[in-house]
């Protein structure tokens, strides 16, 4: 072994889980033992052994609840079936335009990326408030009468994944190789031939993964489906929290919440299953070239796509945006105005603004922790992975992903069961949600910085070492400096999740300390203009701040592109 | 002898109104072989494209037996084109990448095992059959994207650079293995590459081409000892 810089022999084997990148990693794995792992023990517990600790019995007496209940056989089948329909609509929406967007260049494409893009980063509240705008009693579309909750779901789940499904399709699409198609060709084969021997066996796993990781998004939709769909038309997740929420019926949520746990591991699984397939079939190093639309009827695909995407994405933020600033029939700012006042007729305790503010505290805090603890995440795992340890990090990487696959309804759900008591009660502090919120944030720092991190070669930091500087110095000189779009892009996209997020906070904040998603939530239940105009107002903002955040991080990561 | 494949006065410009190809003429006599040398750049998988029919030119015509066939759609010609990186169908195993041509002639299968056979004898993969694409080393592929080529007997064989994707020693291995193969079939053969070395050994009459022109046609040793220009000499050294 050379010998340090200080001229002291290193033992470089046993210095590996002390050295302060790995310690560092204690940070993140403390946060997810305490508010990950320990709420879902409990919700595990509360479902098997309800007196727990007091009495170690197990009960199983909710089963028969359960077994019993028509209304929750009905319910599984429903979150099925729906999310089944809704991912069928997606794909096939998003498979033809999917062909344009990866076959041909024209005016406006980048444009129509992005808009294509923009409802898959707003939050659900924003959803359902744009397609009230749009198809409710009040909307621009009102008089088509499209109002059955049913519909409206599916409306909003295609609006919502298009994006989703789009975005895989497109880069898969355009990164088939085009010579082996023209392979195909030279064998004998015709574009019909080409397509369904060559093109779609391998799009396929690519429209699996896309259609499962679709299908799980739709599984575990709970904005949309309880402002959507009443209590008639409910999905587990919805079901857990008017469980929990309105019945204290926690034996029967926590049994719900695991059912939604073990139904979206799977899922996840299998979705990841198929991407690696997927892969298999990328093409490695594209050189993807894009045709003009010359033929009659590739310019009426071009354009009949653009028109479905701006038809889909735009209109209804446009209806929503529009709703805003139509107070009986003419241009008014009156509900932007009532944002700021707490008029003695509102139901609403506090008035939006407090949401406002409070939303953006709270985001501000779950971003600095979810930013530390990300951080200290990547580090670890980036010296584990360049070190002897490589199993450690290939084991901590997947299992730091988990709040991804774990709907927030049952996060939000195992903590309010858990941290309300010692040692840890956290029930009235105004922590809590901020916690909450970095733990759904931690994923997207992590898989944003620990890229970037990769991505630096060994040898520019060991230049740096060989000029003297020391551990400290290639940190803040080398590292940080090379990092800082990755992290500022981790930051934005913890801050518009926390922004947005909604089935977590329903359980964690306190009447006192809503959220906008929260406020938004309660206006758009209660009748009259003003409420209904104050909604369209706050979903506006909201949507603002969510799209600013995304072209943020889409700029960074296109510069992030260019640098490496 | 007479002449196959007939390429008169084909031009093509690019995007930027640069020339690709400049007014290229050629002619082939049936079973003859024929390589087509130049930088990169110089418009040779171009040419090599247009003849595909995966590529078309702004001007001038392809006649293949007297008949023109710039109006012919690739999968209809009955071409047999080779790729530079194979471009091997990755969901398929060997068997089913060899086939393909057969399947898509409407062949029924039991007919399609002995040419497959047949094929995988030429190219020394006997009992590869069932192998994925993916598992097979450099030199397998390109065996694998040879036989796919000739398993539907193609009227006019085309070969992309071939060897350039392998290294040094496989290099000349296979390209003796190739030329054995050439010699024992006769079929029309269009070998490009960047390398002269592979030119004469593929082919025995060589066009040499710089910037979308051919700027000299003729026998290796035409090329060697009486080249046109100093240009020619030098990329001959």
């Amino acid at each position: 072994m050379a010998p340090g810089m200080d001229g002291k022999p290193v033992a470089v084997k046993t210095r590996i889980y002390t050295h302060p990148y790995v310690l560092a990693g204690l940070v993140p794995l403390v946060f997810f033992l305490v508010f990950y792992f320990y709420p879902l023990a409990g919700i595990f517990l509360r479902s098997f052994v309800p007196d727990f600790p007091a009495h170690l019995h197990i009960d199983l007496s909710f089963l028969d609840q359960v077994a019993g209940s028509q209304r929750l056989h009905h319910i599984i089948r429903f979150t099925f079936w729906q999310a089944a329909v809704s991912t069928g609509l997606t794909l096939a929406f998003a498979f033809p335009c999917a062909f344009v967007m990866s076959h041909y260049q024209f005016k406006g494409k980048k444009f129509l990326t992005l808009s294509a893009s923009i409802p898959f980063v707003l939050p659900a509240v924003v959803v359902a408030a744009a397609l009230d705008a749009s198809f409710g009693r009040n909307g621009w579309l009102g008089v088509l009468n499209i109002r059955h909750p049913l519909v409206l779901i599916f409306i909003a789940h295609v609006f919502y994944n298009f994006s989703v499904m789009l975005r895989i399709l497109t880069s898969f699409w355009a990164g088939l190789r085009a010579n082996v198609q023209e392979a195909a060709a030279m064998l004998g084969a015709g574009p019909f031939q080409t397509f369904i021997h060559i093109t779609l066996p391998l799009l396929m796993p690519a429209v699996w993964a896309a259609s499962f990781l679709v299908f799980i998004f739709c599984f575990s939709s709970f904005g949309i489906i309880l402002i959507l769909g009443g209590p008639a038309y409910s999905t587990i997740e919805a079901e857990i929290y008017r469980q929990a929420a309105h019945m204290f019926n926690l034996p029967v949520a926590s049994f719900l919440s695991l059912i939604q746990i073990g139904f979206t591991l799977v899922l996840m699984g299998l979705y990841t299953a198929f991407s690696r397939k997927a892969v298999r079939f990328a093409p490695k190093g594209s050189h993807t070239n894009f045709k003009q639309p010359e033929k009659f009827w590739e310019k009426a695909a071009v354009t009949g796509n653009a028109g479905f995407i701006i038809l889909l994405c735009l209109f209804p933020l446009a209806a929503l945006a529009g709703k805003s600033l139509v107070h009986e029939g003419q241009l008014s700012l009156i509900y932007y105005r009532a944002i700021f006042d707490n008029p003695a007729s509102s139901i609403f305790h506090v008035p939006p603004f407090t949401a406002i503010k409070f939303s953006f505290i709270f985001a501000g805090t779950a971003l600095a922790i979810a930013l530390v603890t990300g951080l200290c995440a990547a580090l670890c795992l980036n010296h584990l992975d360049r070190t002897k340890a490589k199993g450690l990090a290939a084991f901590f990487d997947p299992l730091f992903m988990l709040p991804l696959s774990t709907s927030a309804v049952t996060l939000g759900f195992g903590i309010i069961i858990t941290l309300d008591r010692p040692p840890l009660n956290l029930r009235t502090s105004a922590l809590l949600v901020p916690l909450v919120h970095a733990l759904v944030g931690f994923p997207f720092v992590l898989r944003a910085v620990l890229p970037a991190l990769k991505n630096i070669p060994n040898n520019i930091r060991e230049t740096a070492a060989t000029l003297g500087a020391s551990p400290g110095k290639i940190f803040r000189c080398i590292d940080l400096p090379l990092i800082s779009g990755a992290l500022t892009a981790g930051a934005v996209f913890a801050f518009t999740i926390s922004m947005g997020e909604f089935g977590a906070t329903i359980f964690t904040a306190s009447p006192r300390t809503p959220t906008i998603p929260i406020a938004i939530y309660r206006f758009l239940g209660q009748p009259g203009a003003m409420n209904y105009g104050q909604a369209m107002a706050i979903s506006t903002l909201l949507m603002a701040v969510t799209a600013a955040g995304f072209i943020i991080i889409e700029k960074i990561s296109l510069r992030g592109i260019q640098q490496f | 002898m007479e002449n196959e494949l007939i390429i008169h006065n084909v031009s093509k410009t690019s995007a930027t109104g640069s020339y690709v190809l400049n007014n290229i003429n050629l002619a082939l006599p049936r079973g003859s072989r024929l390589s087509v040398l130049g930088p990169s750049g110089c418009g040779k998988t171009t040419l090599l494209r247009m003849i595909a029919g995966l590529d078309t030119p702004n001007s001038g015509d392809i006649l293949f037996n007297g008949v023109s066939i710039l109006g012919l759609p690739p999968h209809k010609r009955n071409f047999g084109m080779m790729f530079q990186d194979y471009a091997l169908f990755p969901h398929l195993d060997v068997f089913a990448n060899i086939a393909f041509g057969l399947k898509m002639k409407g062949m029924p299968r039991q007919k399609q095992a002995p040419i497959v056979a047949e094929m995988l004898a030429l190219t020394n993969l006997e009992g590869f059959e069932k192998r994925k694409v993916d598992e097979l080393s450099g030199g397998e592929r390109q065996r694998v994207a040879l036989a796919r080529t000739l398993a539907p007997n193609p009227r006019l064989l085309m070969l992309d650079e071939p060897l350039s994707a392998l290294d040094r020693v496989l290099r000349k291995h296979l390209l003796d293995q190739l030329t054995q193969i050439f010699s024992r079939l006769h079929i029309t053969t269009i070998f490009v590459t960047h390398d002269h070395e592979e030119a004469f050994a593929a082919g025995s009459q060589i066009i040499l081409m710089n910037q979308g022109k051919i700027v000299q046609q003729g026998s290796p040793d035409n090329l060697i000892h009486h080249p046109v220009n100093d240009w020619v000499k030098s990329f001959m050294a």
